[in-house]
């Protein structure tokens, strides 16, 4: 287990390494020029070229990339353009946001899809699957721009329940922060739920039809029996699979919902940071996202191993 | 939806854009407290976007400023009304008889927020900061040749040509605010501030940024006890917030509900013309827009009402010049009333075989511009011409604007006080925002007699002069001067909504 885990890091360290140098470079060759973005359109000349060495624009790229990976390998990401701020100060400052909506929308969604989707396969054809499609075809295709307005103009603005957006640190205000929770969680994990349910649906029907399941069946066993130890154990690998994707997908920002709601995440310095090309933040937040992809997809092999044994050879 | 969910980030491109403008209104996101805001008498503001920095020296983004307006004082400072400079840090001034040594005598009993006393000291070393170190506003010192401070109550700047803008040059916002002496290198001015003005710094996060009162302040101690702004980007969700009290000022208002707001009682609604301009500009080295006739038969093929209707959906005058009517520098001068009859002789005229196909370069950072470039499109398409927008993200825009890569573009320019700010850099042969390429001699002379004439009357008439040569020329085709727009809970008292878009919230009283 500790060499699978040591092999695995390694791994992820290399692959890394690899996105660092992707990242640099792809950055770079978009596009758009930082120093005129920052300075608009009326300066001098003398003030353009001094604020580019200032940010060291003027060096040679290998110089700037050599620069750049060998402090990031000391936890330095730099120092944004834009705000004059270090990198790591700017994310460490919208991670709780990012963190907070991430795992509450992923809570959101399974609370929808697990009962939902296991409704409609252990009924397939029934009213209640065709409900349940409906239903999550419907989540899929709403856009969660409008479902977030919607919602902000019936529960802030007519009934009044809800403040419309921000967001406040559970630590300070813990009612405030479930209030402000609410809104962005459902709509982000509505749509993540109704991707979640199409997942659950087919796997559990997979399972169902599984040769063993019908030996359960035709043992004897009671149902409830087969379908808790022998289709939903093995009904929860996809599961794993597509949550961890989804998560870490979420954690990387949703951008729009956090722009409706005023959610300070990290989807909105990305944003930010490449409408200001502003290649510190940028590189430091792509950096960060492959980061979580690559942790959590590490996280979602390991529960493989705990769910089914065979795997971990 | 995109370009509504992009708007309070096109806030911040336009602070780029608008380096001279004036400051603007900010926002602050969270952070504090529950849904009511900071306190019991702290006003809660929702503006579109975060600031960037608040180094007002370094910032050239409008968020940024709708804070520092409050935080900063400069020597001089607009006048709410009609923009025309008038006392802040400095009381009085005196121009030498040749115009080149400008004294300005300095304002006694005024303190920075860390306690120290202001004096010339600190004027000298917050110009140098600006000029030595090259920062974004250097250029409005390009004809200052010395700061002096020849004793602790007097400022002394020299010039190498009479500048008869010089005090818009220096007070028109808040990034020529003066500093303690020294400031950089003791405090981050990126975080944290060390101004005169009514509000200290006191925190910004991902969210939102406060302000407290400075008791100590000059002008007295302002009437609440502080500010909170927030950053609501979503303009539906502004007003909401602004209707159900949980901020009770905004700028942030959706165009298309203006009109139906304005009988709506929950909110004080007021619009009042800005100093900003929009239009259009075709580029000189690419026939056939070199031929003055083809780019005079588009002027009379755009209907400039419809486009300003369509893009602000009432609230914005559609002008034939840049500089909107209540300015003193107003030129009614509008020879292009729309008519496609002459446009499409004018392009025979010129030879040109239509269809005739251009390309219009418009940014999603201001979406203002897409709608524009579409009302544009089919207008022209009656002419004879087609247009092909293209829709950039603004750093591409500006690259291939500063490449000369465009048959034409749309944009506009904020925040412009003195008509050498409107027309100078845009149209004087070689200037740096010439991005078009015209070069008409009779409008040089006329914009440097604009720029050094010492007598008001002088230079609007040599104003109206050029604009003239340059609305016939069409080296712009202006479009429209759109409306400051900002809404708040009613009763709020002593705040004042401004054309140059800066935001005082010195006197401003609660509910």
């Amino acid at each position: 287990m500790t060499g699978y885990l040591l092999r695995r890091t390694g791994q992820s360290v290399v692959v890394l390494a690899g996105v660092s140098v992707i990242v640099f470079a792809l950055v770079h060759l978009v596009p758009g020029d930082p120093v005129r973005l920052a300075l608009g359109t009326r300066f001098d000349q003398e003030t353009y070229d001094a604020l580019r060495a200032r940010a060291g624009l003027d060096q040679p790229l290998a110089e700037q990339f050599l620069g750049w990976s060998g402090r990031a390998l000391t936890g330095d990401l730099g120092v944004s353009f834009r705000s004059g701020e270090t990198v790591t100060s700017l994310i460490a400052e919208r991670l709780p946001a990012t963190l907070t909506l991430a795992f509450a929308s992923i809570l959101v969604a399974l609370l929808i899809a697990v009962p939902l989707g296991t409704l409609s396969a252990l009924h397939p054809r029934s009213v209640v699957d065709r409900v349940a499609t409906v239903l999550s075809q419907i989540g899929i295709s709403v856009p969660d721009f409008w479902m977030a307005i919607v919602l902000i103009l019936v529960f802030a603005g007519t009934l009044g329940w809800l403040p419309s957006g921000g967001y406040v640190p559970l630590t300070e205000d813990p009612v405030g922060w479930l209030e402000r929770l609410v809104m962005p969680a459902l709509v982000v994990g509505v749509v993540s739920g109704s991707v979640i349910t199409r997942f659950v649906r087919s796997s559990v029907l997979e399972a169902r039809g599984a040769d063993h399941v019908r030996t359960a069946q035709a043992k004897g066993l009671p149902s409830r029996h087969v379908f808790g130890w022998h289709v939903l154990r093995n009904a929860l690998l996809p599961l794993v699979t597509v949550t961890g994707v989804q998560l870490a997908y979420l954690l990387s920002g949703v951008v729009v919902v956090e722009i409706v709601f005023a959610w300070p995440g990290l989807g909105q310095l990305a944003l930010q940071a490449v409408q200001a090309r502003d290649y510190p933040v940028l590189q430091g937040a792509i950096l960060l996202f492959a980061l979580v992809f690559l942790v959590i997809n590490l996280v979602v092999d390991l529960l493989y191993t705990a769910i089914d044994p065979r795997i971990r050879r | 939806m995109r370009s509504n969910r992009l708007l309070p980030l096109l806030a911040a491109g336009a602070l780029v854009l608008s380096a001279c403008g004036g400051g603007e209104s900010v926002d602050t996101g969270g952070g504090g407290g529950g849904g009511g805001g900071g306190g019991d008498n702290v006003l809660v503001a929702a503006v579109a976007a975060q600031p960037d920095q608040f180094d007002p020296h370094v910032t050239t983004a409008y968020p940024s400023f709708q804070v520092l307006e409050n935080v900063y004082d400069t020597l001089v400072v607009p006048n709410p009304e009609d923009l025309t400079m008038e006392p802040s840090l400095a009381t009085e001034w005196e121009t030498s008889e040749d115009g080149l040594t400008w004294t300005f005598t300095l304002r006694d009993g005024v303190t920075f927020h860390d306690g120290s006393e202001f004096d010339s000291a600190d004027v000298v070393y917050s110009y140098r900061r600006i000029i030595d170190e090259e920062l974004s506003n250097a250029y409005r010192f390009a004809n200052v040749t010395a700061v002096e401070a020849p004793d602790p109550q007097t400022v002394v700047l020299r010039l190498s040509q009479p500048t008869p803008n010089l005090l818009e040059r220096i007070g028109s916002f808040k990034g020529m605010a003066i500093l303690p002496d020294g400031a950089a290198d003791q405090v981050d001015l990126t975080t944290e501030a060390v101004g005169t003005g009514p509000f200290r710094l006191e925190s910004s996060d991902a969210s939102s940024t406060v302000l407290t009162a400075y008791e100590d302040h000059w002008g007295g101690a302002p009437s609440v006890d502080g500010v909170e702004f927030r950053y609501i980007t979503e303009p539906a969700a502004a007003l909401t917030a602004l209707q159900n009290g949980e901020v009770q000022w905004t700028d942030n208002i959706p165009p298309q509900q203006i009109e139906s707001l304005e009988g709506d009682d929950s909110i004080e609604l007021q619009t009042t013309p800005s100093v900003d301009y929009w239009y259009m500009s075709m580029n000189y080295e690419r026939p056939p827009f070199d031929n003055r006739d083809v780019r005079r038969a588009i002027s009379f093929a755009v209907d400039r009402a419809a486009v300003a209707e369509a893009a602000w959906f009432g609230a914005a005058q559609p002008n034939q010049t840049a500089i909107p009517q209540d300015s003193f520098f107003y030129s009614d001068y509008a020879p292009f009333d729309r008519d496609p009859d002459q446009a499409r002789q004018l392009l025979a005229q010129a030879g040109v075989q239509t269809p005739l196909t251009m390309g219009l370069m418009v940014t999603d950072e201001f979406p203002e511009t897409v709608t524009a470039a579409q009302v544009v499109a089919s207008q022209l398409e009656e002419v004879g011409i087609t247009v092909e927008i293209e829709t950039l993200d603004f750093a591409t825009w500006l690259d291939r604007q500063g490449q000369g890569d465009f048959d034409a573009f749309l944009l506009g320019w904020l925040g412009n006080l003195d008509p050498a700010a409107y027309y100078q850099e845009q149209h004087v042969t070689g200037g740096s925002n010439n991005y078009q390429g015209y070069s008409n001699p009779e409008v040089d002379a006329l914009l440097q007699q604009g720029a050094t004439a010492t007598d008001d009357a002088a230079r609007k008439q040599a104003y109206d002069q050029a604009a003239q040569l340059i609305v016939d020329d069409v080296s712009y085709l202006y479009l429209y001067n759109p409306d400051v727009v900002q809404a708040w809970a009613p009763g709020l008292a002593g705040y004042q909504i401004r054309a140059d878009k800066a935001i005082n919230f010195e006197t401003v009283e609660l509910p």
